[in-house]
């Protein structure tokens, strides 16, 4: 069977630390992973070795069953990114930048349907026209969901991508998450926020220095539950 | 992809005060420096054909007189300028605007701007090339130097590159994106420039001009491709925009004003040059092995005589059907210019060496590529400066050997007699024509190579810089 989104014994080791070892793991289109972990503890490092932006040093990562490494620039166009804060090119206001990372992805949108996506990340009307060096942390973030949302990718990539947004827009976020999953688009998510992991996630994995020590589906537990499970990992 | 991110490049940078600011700095600099530069080149070259028309008014109205008064009387050559001297002034400024021909004497070209000016020219003028060399590069580095760096400290970069982006790509796009910004702080001085120049009746049909100005807008946007590439490249290369712009700012300064001067030192010491009083005593020295035309007890003069009388069969200079002085004073001004051409020949060739010292070196500097090619597409350079030479000293040895001629055919006596003034009329005044295009391109093709060059190895060793950029 192929994955959307695997990894096969996918190790990195930087000069002066062993950011990733051995990791396994395999997600099918529809799902949503949530990877819950403290900082340093590899989760970031594993979204840039499935972007293809770092090498492994063993192993090997894959995307629709393509080997990222050899093809780092293919790959792209099964993914979308959203990274923990969204920086967009301050002098472009958010409809610019849209319009530039969807053009850079191949599509080609009518502003009204530019602005059907910026709607529908959360992000108001009287703001589109604006320069994004204007702009607050979450509404970056939501021209980032806009993004990736206008990208129609098979699988998203998350790095923490509610960080910033207030709990309304957070709330809008997992319902759109749920949407994309719905449709049949894997999402891979790395997060603090083990409430929102619960609520759109269909599995959860704990990362602890590199390694990955646990993965549960969801449905098997409550907020509860997997919050003592992520602090039995942690201590 | 490129035009998109060139033209999102190009939009940031339009909507960036800082850049507003200074380019409208810099393109205010570029109109003044060719308003300037043009007013000067009309005042001057105005001045100069003025002269160049009084000098030969008052030659050609010279009363009754004997030819070779008429040699020593002489005449003057004014260096007409270029008619694209007005962009780069070369060194024009240095170099003397006219001289005196005169019988027996080659003069050298006196009356520089630097000469009857103050101090202040020694600085340097503000030309459009001096702007479009030094200022334009400064402005492109402040342009450029955060291309990279600052994409990749937002994260910008990674968003840019997780669409499906390669990192060659985004170079480009940068690439042409500040490339157009550039343009349009550059193409308004060169449009006014051309609408300047072509605008006169003088230069509109002038088709070797238009190439000169086409292959002068060429070159620098080569130069200006470098600098961007330059730029965009040790951004790529440096993790901090601090250290990139400190890298460039530095290069700069080494490419700009360091190596220039350091080879023009090398050269001086490598190839040293006489002065001029040695030249003229070592020329005066050399001369007076040859027919001195001024003192009849010179034996080579008497041996003229001897050798004369022989070839027409008579026995007294009284029988020559020809002035004894005349031929004495031809065969002087041949043997005596020789002399000169052999001394100036040696003392051009010593400035070329250390000319070509510098052209060389834009190899390893495009500034010193770029200088020598705007120069000498301007007509500014060293070498049309020697062709000015050459054709004023070649006019005043044709006019001396005239004015020789008519005294030798004047007969015994001429000493005693004058020639009409008519005669002087129908003497040629002297009249300069600059080399065309294809005359200078020889002297060009050096540092035109070593700026494609650059651009061709900048260009292949850069997209390698950037293959290994770090995103992550």
């Amino acid at each position: 069977m192929t994955y959307i989104l695997e990894a096969k014994d996918l190790r990195k080791q930087y000069p002066d630390k062993l950011a990733l070892q051995g990791l396994n793991l395999q997600i099918e289109a529809g799902e949503v992973f949530c990877l819950l972990g403290q900082n340093g503890a590899g989760k970031s490092t594993t979204i840039n070795l499935f972007l293809g932006f770092v090498q492994p040093t063993a192993g090997a990562a894959y995307i629709n069953g393509l080997e990222v490494a050899s093809n780092a620039l293919r790959i792209k166009q099964y993914l979308a990114y959203i990274p923990e804060n969204v920086m967009l090119y301050p002098h472009l206001t958010g409809l610019e930048n849209l319009a530039l990372f969807s053009s850079l992805a191949g599509f080609k949108y009518k502003e009204s349907e530019l602005l059907a996506y910026l709607a529908q990340a959360g992000l108001p009307v009287e703001a589109v026209q604006r320069r994004v060096g204007t702009y607050s942390k979450g509404m970056r973030q939501k021209v980032g969901i806009a993004i990736a949302v206008a990208k129609h990718a098979k699988v998203l990539l998350l790095d923490e991508p509610t960080s910033g947004l207030d709990p309304k827009a957070s709330n809008e976020f997992s319902e759109l998450l749920r949407q994309l999953s719905q449709q049949g688009t894997a999402v891979f998510m790395a997060t603090h926020d083990i409430f929102r992991a619960k609520e759109v996630g269909t599995r959860v994995g704990i990362m602890r220095e590199g390694e990955l020590v646990d993965v549960r589906p969801t449905a098997l537990l409550n907020a509860n539950e997997l919050e003592q499970l992520y602090l039995h990992y942690m201590h | 992809m490129i035009q998109s991110i060139a033209q999102k490049e190009f939009v940031s940078t339009l909507r960036d005060r800082r850049f507003v600011v200074l380019s409208v700095l810099v393109l205010g600099l570029l109109l003044a420096a060719t308003l300037v530069g043009r007013a000067s080149y009309r005042t001057l070259q105005r001045e100069r054909t003025v002269a160049q028309q009084t000098v030969n008014d008052q030659f050609h109205h010279q009363p009754n007189r004997h030819p070779h008064r008429v040699a020593h009387y002489g005449s003057f050559a004014f260096r007409p300028k270029s008619g694209l001297s007005f962009l780069d002034a070369g060194l024009d400024s240095f170099t003397g605007a006219s001289v005196f021909l005169e019988a027996h004497q080659q003069n050298s070209v006196n009356f520089s701007q630097a000469q009857q000016s103050g101090s202040l020219i020694r600085f340097g003028e503000l030309t459009v090339a001096f702007v479009l060399q030094l200022l334009v590069p400064l402005l492109i580095i402040f342009l450029c130097f955060s291309a990279f760096t600052e994409e990749r400290e937002t994260g910008t970069l990674k968003l840019l590159l997780s669409q499906g982006v390669s990192l060659r790509q985004v170079a480009w796009g940068k690439i042409v994106g500040y490339g157009r910004a550039v343009a349009l702080v550059v193409g308004p001085a060169l449009a006014l420039a051309a609408w300047l120049l072509f605008g006169e009746e003088e230069f509109g049909n002038n088709p070797d001009l238009w190439v000169r100005l086409a292959l002068f807008g060429a070159s620098y946007v080569v130069y200006f491709f470098l600098f961007i590439v330059g730029s965009v490249v040790v951004s790529a290369w440096q993790q901090h925009a601090r250290t990139a712009l400190v890298t460039l700012l530095g290069c700069w300064m080494l490419g700009c004003i360091i190596l220039p001067k350091a080879t023009a030192n090398l050269g001086a010491n490598l190839f040293p040059t006489i002065t001029k009083a040695q030249m003229d005593a070592a020329v005066h020295e050399e001369a007076q092995k040859g027919i001195n035309g001024h003192d009849p007890q010179d034996k080579r003069t008497a041996l003229l005589k001897e050798n004369l009388l022989k070839k027409y069969g008579v026995t007294s200079e009284k029988e020559l059907p020809v002035s004894v002085g005349g031929l004495v004073m031809a065969e002087s001004e041949a043997y005596t210019s020789q002399v000169y051409q052999q001394h100036f020949a040696d003392l051009t060739r010593t400035y070329e060496r250390q000319n070509a010292l510098s052209t060389w070196a834009g190899l390893l500097n495009p500034y010193q590529a770029i200088r020598p090619l705007s120069i000498g597409l301007a007509g500014s350079d060293f070498a049309h400066y020697v062709h000015f030479q050459q054709a004023a000293e070649d006019y005043r040895y044709q006019l001396v050997q005239r004015l020789n001629a008519l005294q030798a055919s004047m007969g015994y006596g001429d000493k005693e007699r004058k020639l009409d003034a008519a005669t002087w009329r129908a003497i040629p005044t002297f009249a300069y024509h600059a080399p065309p295009l294809s005359w200078a391109l020889g002297y060009l093709l050096v540092p035109a190579l070593a700026l494609l060059l650059w651009a061709v190895g900048l260009s292949w060793l850069g997209l390698k810089v950037i293959d290994k950029t770090p995103i992550a």
